[in-house]
């Protein structure tokens, strides 16, 4: 679905992904892992649309995402979360997932303002299916919840509210930025039933940046490991973590011998 | 135990309150927030006000008052500062929907309203002979205005906050100056010089609106046509901020790079804030331009803009109700300080409210007020003893209160002189008494009291324009420490 | 030929007078990321300050000390004059809205700038107010070299400003505070972690800025210019385009920027035309901003999600 051939990316002198070739299957969850600086986040905004590649190609299903804008690679169907999280804090919990549904909603600046049937109709489903999505992180984002502030939230629901969000986007291939930084253990075994629902319920395909090897092991069906820039092994999650360039860039040189 | 730890009783408490709620420690932080922000005693009132009274009932008054007004008022000049406030209203909106929702800086929107006014004034005046049916004339300004503003709007795809503010204005001064300098254009293949605004002169004997062959020209009917559009504005506003242009308009005040992100075209809806805000200015302008029947380029320069930007934020960015009241505030304030009268007497009520504000207590407030008239005697009796001139009463007396006023203030002979001594020493105490103990802020405050009424008795009073701004000036800095929400909005989080 | 040369002379003074406005913006923006839109203001206040010295020494016709004296009193008290009224504004209007929301110090700036502009309007009326009219310092101090006139008073303008931006560079990157500066202006956080203290290094930093206004305030008038409350405004507008056109937050590239504004200012209005030249310096800032958003000397802020 998701394709990646011979991707750089440099900033100025400095060189934050080299010739990164990544496939993503329909169906799949791929995790990337790394230490940090390995790139894993720049790869997502070289996805997204928020840097363009200095060379190399983005597909995704077989259209180029290269040179789009990030709202336009939104709608060809790729969906993200940050790393640090980036809500609408001073929009209610519902609008910031109504708000997700732009790309596929119509309504213009007159038919919101006569409030035409057409509108009307619209703004109601866009309601409806916002409160379906909630309700997919059971009821902590639901009921007296829809009209507070995001900043109202805990740090872990708005993890999961930012999760509704992007799914309001209708996305293919969803982009999870480490999803379980900051949980504590319960929420992180909760994200990896949430991650593999996404699958079996929404029919997605994820790409996945995360720390927390548990996460890893229990959700990839594939692993790919990033170092500098540079992907030094790709495979299952056995295979990976016990991969001597892995546990070198992980731990340094000593240890990879030591093993 | 370190300072900054919490206490292990209130953290307790906490708890058991939480726990007593029966609700989620989630829930309990949230309405914490609240709480918080929820102020008690008189700077908590506007919240109270806003909260306590639902939208219809309020719009349902207003649409009422105003409606008595048009009905009933037949004095000219109301009515006339009832049509400036309709004016007024719709500039703040047109601000509010560029800056309170989609969070764009625009500091040249005073310039669209100055083309409208001009544009109107081009054809349908003598200026250039054209005299074009009202329809026509302003379906073009609107498009026109529209086109602008598209093209204004360019810049903010590449700039953010400061940079685009710093653009528009300068956008602003190009319109001023083009329009001075477009009196006197040569074009090389002419002789003779070609004159298309007349420049600092204005334009005058600009034709009243005129819809199926009803002449605006009574001020009342430009009431009525305001009332009608602002009313329509209201509902239209409101309704596309609850739907998806304006929810997508807040993502991108929010967050422009994740609304990007979760597909809002975020270039094409600030283009669009712009043209929305840009042709409500300028449907104002050709308004404005029909009732005053002349126009002059000053009257589209910075102190106008600086009014708009001080209705929208003191009535709180992002909410219509605090724009009408911002706009309220605005065009009315300076009518009523017109008038010398009531102008002394809305200082002296200010001045009471901030004491008694400041004061917190019933004691402290009479202290200071008795404190005030002690030192308003000392000194008339010291300059007395030293028989410095004072300023015969029937020279100085202004209204009722200056004439009670009189008996106890000491009126200097060379007013501008003394009144610039007394403004530059109120400005350093006040700034001193925002940084000093609060017992030398009780000392303090009387003095800074009496050299309020002083320097407004002797000097303020008669510079109703310089005043103006000077009260705006200071609201703005004063307001973004206190409440940088305004009046009616809510308080927002930012992470920087 | 000796046209031009004029020109490019009048435009690299006008150009130091930019310059001097815009290393202002530069350096307020690059410690606290604000516009200090008060900032034309204080160049306002210099230009006062200059002129009720001038006049306290006897004025232009019958000072009671040389004239090179009394023109330096006049910077001296002028730049000493802005640069504490630059700590009051920092102290009153900006440092309780540093944790703020990104808009309030703009407006509260914008609330300064209105207050600073009455307050003059108050105690000074709405006369312009000319140092100079009989233009007898420029008179006495002129001369001419291969077909250019070049007056004393353009000259020593054009030289001040030029030694005051060196100065600046030297104290930027020669002296404790200056360094500390440039530490905050990279990293805040971790310059505030490394024991700088950061109010002391701001106070110092709009001092120096508004400073350097009070002295473009003088040269303002030295150049013949009218002084009223007003003045404040274009001249702004122009020193953050220097500021913008050179690169945000770079020194050298507001010192550029202000020279090429000048130049161009000057070069438009003897060519072009004389009404529009505004216009034409509008137009310059639009493109550079479209073309190279991060100024001619700027450097390409990386977008971080």
């Amino acid at each position: 679905m998701l394709k990646l051939s011979n991707v750089t990316m440099e900033f100025g002198a400095l060189r934050s992904i080299s010739e990164l070739d990544l496939t993503v299957n329909e169906g799949e969850i791929v995790s990337v892992i790394g230490p940090n600086g390995a790139g894993k986040t720049t790869l997502f905004n070289v996805i997204t649309g928020i840097y363009t590649p200095t060379s190399g190609s983005v597909e995704l299903e077989g259209k180029s995402l290269v040179g789009l804008d990030p709202a336009r690679v939104n709608h060809a169907g790729v969906a993200r979360t940050f790393q640090n999280v980036r809500l609408f804090l001073n929009m209610s919990v519902i609008e910031n997932v109504m708000s997700a549904t732009y790309g596929h909603t119509r309504a213009g600046l007159f038919a919101s303002a006569l409030a035409l049937p057409k509108s009307r109709k619209e703004e109601k489903a866009v309601r409806a299916k916002a409160e379906e999505l909630l309700s997919f992180f059971g009821s902590r984002l639901t009921g007296y919840r829809w009209d507070q502030p995001a900043y109202s939230l805990s740090y872990a629901n708005r993890r999961r509210l930012e999760i509704a969000r992007a799914l309001a986007t209708e996305p293919k291939l969803l982009l999870l930025d480490e999803p379980a930084a900051g949980m504590n253990p319960k929420e992180t075994q909760e994200i990896t039933q949430v991650v593999e629902r996404l699958r079996a319920e929404k029919g997605l395909t994820i790409l996945i940046i995360e720390h927390d090897m548990h996460v890893v092991e229990g959700v990839s069906d594939r692993v790919v490991a990033l170092d500098h820039g540079v992907k030094i092994a790709e495979g299952n999650f056995d295979h990976v973590a016990t991969h001597p360039d892995v546990v070198e860039a992980y731990l340094g040189r000593g240890a990879a011998d030591r093993k | 135990m370190s300072e900054n730890q919490v206490p292990e009783e209130i953290q307790e408490s906490a708890a058991t309150e939480a726990a007593k709620l029966g609700i989620g420690t989630d829930e309990w932080v949230a309405q914490h927030e609240e709480r918080i922000a929820r102020k008690k005693g008189i700077k908590g009132l506007p919240q109270l006000i806003n909260e306590s009274i639902p939208a219809w009932a309020r719009w349902g008054v207003l649409l009422l008052i105003s409606f008595a007004f048009g009905a009933f008022v037949d004095n000219q000049y109301l009515l006339r500062i009832g049509v400036n406030l309709g004016l007024f209203v719709m500039l703040s909106y047109g601000l509010n929907i560029v800056m309170g929702y989609a969070g764009l800086l625009d500091l040249g929107y005073v310039a669209f309203y100055g083309i409208g006014a001009y544009g109107y004034a081009l054809m349908s005046s003598e200026q250039i002979g054209h005299h074009w049916s009202t329809w026509l004339t302003v379906l073009i300004i609107i498009i026109g205005t529209a086109l602008l503003g598209y093209i204004v709007s360019l810049p903010s795809r590449r700039l953010f906050g400061d940079y685009l503010a710093i653009v528009t204005l300068f956008f602003g001064q190009v319109f001023v100056q083009l329009v001075l300098a477009s009196d006197n254009i040569t074009f090389p293949w002419a002789e003779d010089y070609v004159d298309i605004t007349a420049g600092a002169n204005g334009i005058p004997g600009i034709d009243p609106f005129s819809f199926f062959g009803h002449k605006f020209l009574n001020i009342r009917d430009y009431y009525w046509l305001l009332l009608v559009l602002v009313a329509l504005l209201t509902i239209a506003i409101s309704r596309v901020n609850r739907t998806r242009i304006g929810r997508a308009w807040r993502t991108i005040r929010e967050d422009a790079l994740a609304a990007e992100s979760m597909g809002v075209m975020v270039n094409r809806l600030k283009t669009m804030a712009f043209v929305t805000g840009a042709a409500i200015a300028g449907l104002a302008g050709a308004i404005f331009a029909a009732m005053q029947t002349a126009v002059f380029v000053s009257g589209f320069d910075m102190p106008l803009m600086t009014m708009i930007y001080a209705a929208v934020i003191l009535g709180g960015s992002g909410s219509l109700a605090g724009a009408v009241m911002g706009a309220i505030v605005m065009s009315v304030l300076p009518e009523v300080l017109r008038v010398t009268n009531y102008s002394e007497i809305l200082f002296l009520a200010v001045l009471v409210l901030t004491l008694a504000a400041v004061g917190k207590s019933v004691k402290r407030f009479t202290i200071n007020i008795v404190g005030i008239a002690l030192i308003g005697f000392l000194v008339k009796i010291l300059l007395g003893a030293a028989s410095i001139k004072t300023t015969p009463t029937k020279e100085w007396v202004v209204g009722p209160v200056s004439r009670a006023l009189s008996h106890w203030m000491y009126v200097p002979l060379d007013r501008v002189l003394w009144g610039n001594c007394a403004f530059v020493i109120l400005i350093v105490l006040i700034a001193y008494f925002t940084t000093t103990t609060p017992r030398i802020k009780s000392i303090l405050l009387p003095v800074i009291g009496y050299l309020g009424i002083f320097l407004w008795e002797v000097r303020l009073v008669t510079d109703v324009n310089t005043t103006r701004q000077l009260l705006i000036g200071a609201m703005l800095v004063v307001l973004m420490i206190t409440r940088p929400q305004g009046f009616l909005g809510k308080a927002r989080v930012e992470v920087l | 030929m000796s046209y031009l040369g004029q020109q490019l002379v009048n435009g690299l003074t006008l150009g130091g007078v930019y310059a001097l406005i815009a290393l202002g913006y530069t350096l307020v923006y690059g410690v606290l990321q604000i516009l200090n839109f008060a900032h034309g203001d204080v160049y306002m206040v210099g230009a006062f300050i200059g002129f009720f010295v001038m006049v306290g020494l006897g004025g232009p016709l019958k000072p009671s000390v040389p004239v090179a004296v009394m023109i330096l009193i006049m910077f001296l008290v002028a730049m000493l004059g802005t640069g504490l009224l630059g700590i009051v504004i920092e102290r009153f209007a900006y440092r309780p809205l540093r944790n703020s929301t990104r808009i309030a110090p703009l407006i509260s700036a914008l609330g300064v700038s209105i207050l600073l502009q009455n307050a003059a309007l108050l105690l000074f009326s709405a006369n312009i107010r000319s140092y100079d009219t009989s233009s007898y310092i420029s008179s006495t101090l002129g001369f001419s070299f291969a077909d250019i006139t070049i007056d004393g008073v353009r000259l020593f303008v054009l030289v001040l400003s030029i030694a005051l931006m060196f100065g600046l560079a030297r104290w930027v990157n020669g002296t404790q505070v200056g360094r500390a500066m440039r530490a905050i202006a990279y990293d805040r956080d971790a310059a505030v972690m490394m024991g700088i203290d950061v109010d002391k290094v701001i106070r110092w930093t709009f001092f120096v800025s508004a400073a350097l206004a009070g002295a473009a305030g003088v040269m303002n008038g030295l150049l013949l210019r009218g002084v009223s409350n007003g003045m404040g405004l274009v001249p702004g507008l122009k020193g953050f385009t220097a500021a913008v056109v050179g690169g945000i937050g770079s020194i050298p590239g507001a010192m550029l920027g202000g020279l090429l504004l000048g130049v161009v200012e000057s070069l438009a209005q003897g060519y072009l035309s004389t009404n529009f030249s505004d216009t034409i310096t509008f137009a310059l800032l639009i493109v550079v901003m479209l073309l190279k958003p991060n100024g001619l000397l700027g450097k390409r802020a990386i977008v971080k999600a």
